[in-house]
């Protein structure tokens, strides 16, 4: 992977063959949840990360909150994961961004790293595998890879915003 | 002995529900092992048009107090501000100020 950077009004990275498949397919499964039936994913901790209680102990104002804002927030993360998908060069390559679409690419890089780290435990202590082979150990250096894209990303957007001051 | 003029406790009660009904509401948003510093710091700045020392002063306070208000008012407009939040993945709710 060769880290986004921002060229002018636009963010470019690259990403090798491999990494390219595995980041189509995290969009995929990031897709199943969130169009799964609620009933099926219901009590998923990954689900409960996505889309949180809105208030911590009022049961009546949380649920309110979810009836209010639960189909524009699966809509809203549909259309990102969509968005990424449309600019993901399916073999590697060049991903070249405009503002939209990285913003995108930031809510659905961190949604990956939201569900992946509920998935395996993530912790304030973890540390980047020391055996990535391992199933865990591969899971981990995919967590600390998406961690790493992502950090990319949000320096080179916050580049741009300092460029334009 | 109180006289008639002797103040009862109807209008504390009253100022209290008074007080009750004007708290503002606030959006918290709380500590989580995932979200990058950077990040966070970029979606208070976006969503709230925050300056960048005010967001990383709001950013840190998260990573060390475990939470942070990040915005108060209406019910409605916090609830809005949490909705925003769970958009970009921050873990965020909303409360009546305690």
């Amino acid at each position: 992977m060769r880290p986004f950077r921002r060229k002018r009004d636009d963010v470019v990275a690259r990403l090798e063959p491999a990494e390219a498949g595995v980041l189509g397919l995290l969009l995929d499964q990031l897709e199943q949840l969130l169009t799964a039936d609620a009933d099926d994913v219901d009590g998923d901790p990954v689900m409960a990360r996505l889309l949180p209680a809105g208030h911590r102990t009022d049961p009546e104002i949380a649920a309110d909150y979810r009836e209010l804002t639960e189909s524009a927030l699966r809509a809203g993360k549909t259309d990102d994961l969509a968005a990424v998908r449309a600019s993901l060069p399916a073999g590697g390559g060049e991903v070249r961004l405009d503002p939209d679409q990285a913003g995108a690419w930031l809510r659905t890089t961190n949604d990956l790293r939201l569900a992946l780290g509920e998935r395996i435990g993530v912790t304030e202590e973890t540390e980047p595998p020391e055996d990535p082979t391992g199933e865990e150990g591969q899971q981990l250096a995919v967590y600390y890879w998406l961690t790493a894209l992502q950090g990319s990303l949000v320096d080179a957007v916050a580049a741009g915003r300092a460029g334009r001051r | 002995m109180a006289g008639p003029l002797a103040p009862t406790r109807t209008p504390e009660t009253t100022v209290e529900e008074t007080a009750d009904l004007d708290r503002p509401w606030v959006t918290i948003v709380w500590n989580d092992p995932v979200n990058l510093m950077t990040y966070v710091t970029h979606v208070l700045r976006e969503l709230f048009g925050y300056d960048e020392p005010t967001a990383t002063t709001l950013m840190l306070q998260v990573h060390n107090d475990g939470k942070a208000v990040v915005s108060s008012g209406p019910r409605e407009r916090m609830e809005h501000d949490t909705s925003r939040l769970h958009a970009y993945g921050l873990w965020a709710t909303y409360q009546q100020d305690a």
